[in-house]
């Protein structure tokens, strides 16, 4: 027994010895704030974490998201049973970046970066308050008015009084006048000059107004339409904005959109003289000198499998495709040159029988080119491949058509093909097309990229100039400016799309143009929501179309005997197989529900409507 | 103490040891909850009928004397009733404003739960449904009932007469099978007639219920039975 007293002796003497400067030790992965800060490098480091931290919603990082509305659908597997949108859904709520973000902008000013330029502090102090603004209005827009906590970095230590440290919610319309005064006066900090901005990942001054621009007509629809839906809104304004507000807040968007406007430093894409491989490139080829801020992705290290995700079964590098793909209600709100209803014709004026195609591409003759620039639809090409879709043969038969169909990939005795590759097919099988298009914007051709191992380089595009004219447009119009210059605007970009001119303009054509121009771009969603029509036209009803899902069947004739034989024909038909129900907007959706968390942390958090 | 041999030392730890993972099993064990908690939402002692189907309405149950709190929902089925198994205790009642057809208060009902528990919670309705009857002449089905003003600061959005195969039966979509609405109604008596003709030939059974759609409120006042057809 002495033995072990000894040794128990021994271990306590050294445990106690070994423990003077232990605790006291110097981390060897921690850096310091003289590190950082007086660091170019350190410092660009920093900043691009930041930068990534702030893709929420509809993006590259979930392409199923893209599904959730009226886009797209879920192709692959089982079916999609979502009848409602949750209460947290796409809900940004990051205090701790903004955190982050102010303890970044103190330490820029500490005496750890004296020797920095006044310049470059300018454009990083810029870049910071940029994106704390767009933290602001990503919860804005989710939830309504949130806590602004300035440039304060919060600390506690043990003994305080915490209810120092709780903010209450701000109304709506002073966490939007925050985003705008933080865009006025960062819009002078931040460089000018595009040319510097390697593919746009940076924000600079003309994002700064672009969200400034975007943040205004928000709250002005909001406070000009909020009548048609008089419960969204709180008692104390978190919630909902005062009608006489809205002409101030059109007028600080038209502003902000003349300067974008008159500084020409933007202007639309135009360099493919094919109208619709321009309007592709204008948003997926990096460089393209329309797109004011995007989310850059880089390969090797910094990809996504968006790709990987959305590409057509024929033209795949990997086992993956056709994970959601676009539905026939987006096809069909892009317009025919001539004709403003883009409904496709499938069948005669008296629903009597099929119009019949030579080629399958012929149904979208004349189609506004930004179709091609944004879907991959039957007969149509990716990347020069030729693309086709079909979903199997008919036959004439006892007088009726009748169909026959097969595994995807398979021919008849006679070499003909029944089901193509694509499909499409109203099966649940995993990787199958259910819709009959596939998506193009944001998918890149380059076939590597659609393997799982690689990913894809391709930038998500947060800003570009066709959203600062459409912005000019909606404020001009709500503004009663005249008609010839809310149409100068809208007709911009109605002639790259090589559709009609408008004479004039409604509310009404903005959600349709916004609707073609920004599809999947992340802008549905909101738009909808601060014009205060999403519930009526996500209305959980399937009569509705604009509703309910709808997939494009291609098929071609075989029947020697018939006169239309190797022709096409189509059916529009209800996707009850991938998008079981209607998508179901309820008057609770405008605005994310407070989670019950923070409220425990911070009672001065007031509940949202409906809650 | 002195120890003889390594022996006893090891039989005393052994003991020590045992005791106290003996003990400390039964310590962190709940039994769990047993009492039946039951009730009705309820106007001038009349249950109110709700949407039934996908967790529609409900009411929510808080808890005090914790530092931290998160409320349960209970969920209303479609003849205004709820249950719910809980643990004896004081729980606050309240309802979610717009949530169910009745005029939004934040006021709180205490509970206490004692055993098995009956509490209506009374609600004021923006209006009610009375003297609902039904018929099937041939494969016309008609229902009538009289619409009564309680709280007429929102106006009826429509009234409908619903027929599913399945007694759940509301304005939800794959709730119902069939329906005529009527977006144009006052208080008063109202008169639906619904054709039923394919429904009575492909459904095995078939069950009829009215509705009233207030606007601006999530959810509408049903009838808080539903009729059999078949």
């Amino acid at each position: 027994m002495k033995k072990i007293n000894i040794l128990l002796t021994g271990i306590i003497s050294l445990v106690f010895a070994g423990c003077s400067d232990f605790l006291d030790r110097k981390s060897e992965s921690i850096l310091s704030d003289e590190q950082v800060f007086s660091d170019q490098n350190m410092i660009t480091s920093v900043l691009a974490n930041y930068y990534g931290r702030i893709d929420w919603g509809q993006s590259l990082e979930r392409g199923d998201n893209f599904a959730i509305l009226d886009e797209a659908c879920i192709s692959n597997g089982g079916p999609d049973n979502r009848q409602d949108f949750g209460n947290d859904m796409w809900r940004v709520y990051d205090y701790t970046l903004i955190r982050h973000l102010n303890q970044f902008l103190q330490g820029i000013k500490s005496d750890a970066a004296a020797g920095l330029e006044p310049a470059y502090r300018n454009q990083i102090e810029g870049e910071a308050r940029f994106i704390r603004a767009w933290v602001y209005f990503n919860m804005c827009r989710c939830m309504g008015g949130m806590p602004i906590v300035g440039d304060e970095v919060f600390a506690y230590s043990g003994g305080m009084d915490i209810t120092t440290l709780q903010h209450p919610r701000s109304t709506e319309a002073e966490l939007y006048d925050y985003i705008i005064s933080e865009c006025t006066a960062i819009a002078g900090l931040l460089p000018d000059d595009p040319s510097a901005n390697t593919n746009a990942a940076r924000a600079n001054k003309w994002a700064a107004l672009t969200l400034k621009a975007r943040a205004a007509v928000y709250a002005a629809s909001i406070a000009k339409y909020n009548y048609l839906t008089p419960d969204v809104k709180t008692a104390g304004g978190e919630v909902g904005i005062q009608a006489s507000l809205a002409a101030g807040y059109y007028e600080t968007a038209y502003n902000a959109c003349r300067e974008i406007i008159t500084g020409g430093r933007y202007r639309l894409y135009g360099d493919n003289p094919d109208k619709g491989a321009n309007f592709y490139e204008a948003i997926c080829k990096k460089g393209s000198y329309e797109v004011i801020w995007a989310r850059d992705y880089h390969y090797p290290g910094n990809t996504t499998g968006f790709t990987n995700n959305a590409i057509a079964t024929s033209v795949r590098g990997d086992i993956d495709a056709n994970i959601f793909t676009p539905t026939l209600n987006i096809v069909e709100a892009f317009e025919y040159r001539n004709n403003r209803d883009g409904t496709l014709p499938a069948r005669t004026a008296d629903d009597s029988d099929y119009i019949y195609y030579d080629n399958a591409q012929d149904i979208f003759r004349d189609k506004d080119a930004r179709l091609y620039g944004t879907v991959v639809y039957p007969g149509s090409d990716f990347n020069g491949i030729p693309m086709t879709y079909q979903a199997g043969q008919k036959y004439w038969d006892g007088g009726e058509w009748k169909e026959r169909t097969s595994s995807t990939g398979s021919s008849d005795a006679d070499g003909d093909l029944i089901t193509a590759d694509n499909g499409p097919d109203k099966s649940s099988s995993q990787y199958i097309n259910n819709s009959g298009f596939n998506l193009r914007k944001f998918v890149d051709y380059n076939r590597d990229a659609s393997t799982r191992g690689r990913g894809s380089e391709m930038w998500f595009v947060r800003m570009r100039y066709a959203e600062v004219l459409m912005i000019a447009a909606e404020a001009a119009l709500e503004l009663g400016k005249p008609q010839t210059e809310v149409c100068g605007y809208i007709n911009q970009i109605r002639d790259r799309a090589g559709i009609q001119q408008l004479s004039s303009v409604t509310l009404d054509d903005i959600v349709r143009e916004r609707r073609v121009e920004f599809a999947f771009e992340n802008h549905r969603w909101w738009d909808l929501k601060r014009w205060r029509i999403a519930h009526q036209v996500w209305d959980g009803s399937s009569e509705s179309y604009s509703a309910t899902h709808y997939s494009l069947f291609p098929y071609r004739i075989k029947d020697p005997s018939h006169p239309q034989n190797g022709k096409w024909v189509f059916d529009r038909v209800k996707s009850t197989w991938t998008s079981a129900y209607p998508r179901y907007f309820q008057l609770r959706n405008y605005y994310n529900f407070i989670d019950q968390d923070w409220i425990n942390r911070n009672p001065k958090i007031v509940r949202n409507p409906y809650q | 103490m002195k120890v003889k041999n390594m022996k006893t030392l090891i039989k005393m730890h052994l003991f020590v040891i045992l005791a106290v993972l003996a003990t400390s099993c039964t310590k962190d064990n709940y039994d769990k909850p047993e009492s039946h908690f039951t009730g009705k939402v309820v106007y001038n002692g009349q249950a109110l009928g709700v949407r039934g189907s996908n967790g529609a309405v409900y009411l929510q149950f808080w808890q005090d004397g914790y530092e931290l709190k998160t409320s349960f929902n209970v969920y209303v089925t479609q003849d205004g009733s709820y249950s719910a198994i809980l643990f004896d205790g004081v729980y606050k009642l309240v309802t979610v404003s717009n949530n169910g057809p009745w005029v939004s208060s934040q006021d709180t009902v205490v509970i206490t739960v004692n055993g098995n528990t009956q509490k209506d919670y009374e609600v004021v309705p923006y209006y009610t449904l009375g003297n609902i009857n039904y018929s099937v002449n041939g494969n016309t089905l008609t229902a009538s009932f009289d619409i009564t003003g309680v709280t007429t600061t929102r106006n009826i959005e429509y009234v409908a007469l619903m027929v599913n195969k399945t007694n759940f039966v509301d304005f939800g979509d794959g709730t119902h099978v069939n329906w005529v609405r009527n977006m144009n109604v006052t208080p008063g008596h109202v008169e639906l007639q619904l054709d039923i003709t394919n429904d009575l030939a492909n459904q095995k059974a078939l069950y009829a219920r009215v509705g009233l759609k207030i606007d601006g409120v999530g959810e509408g006042v049903y009838d808080a039975g539903v009729y059999k057809i078949k």
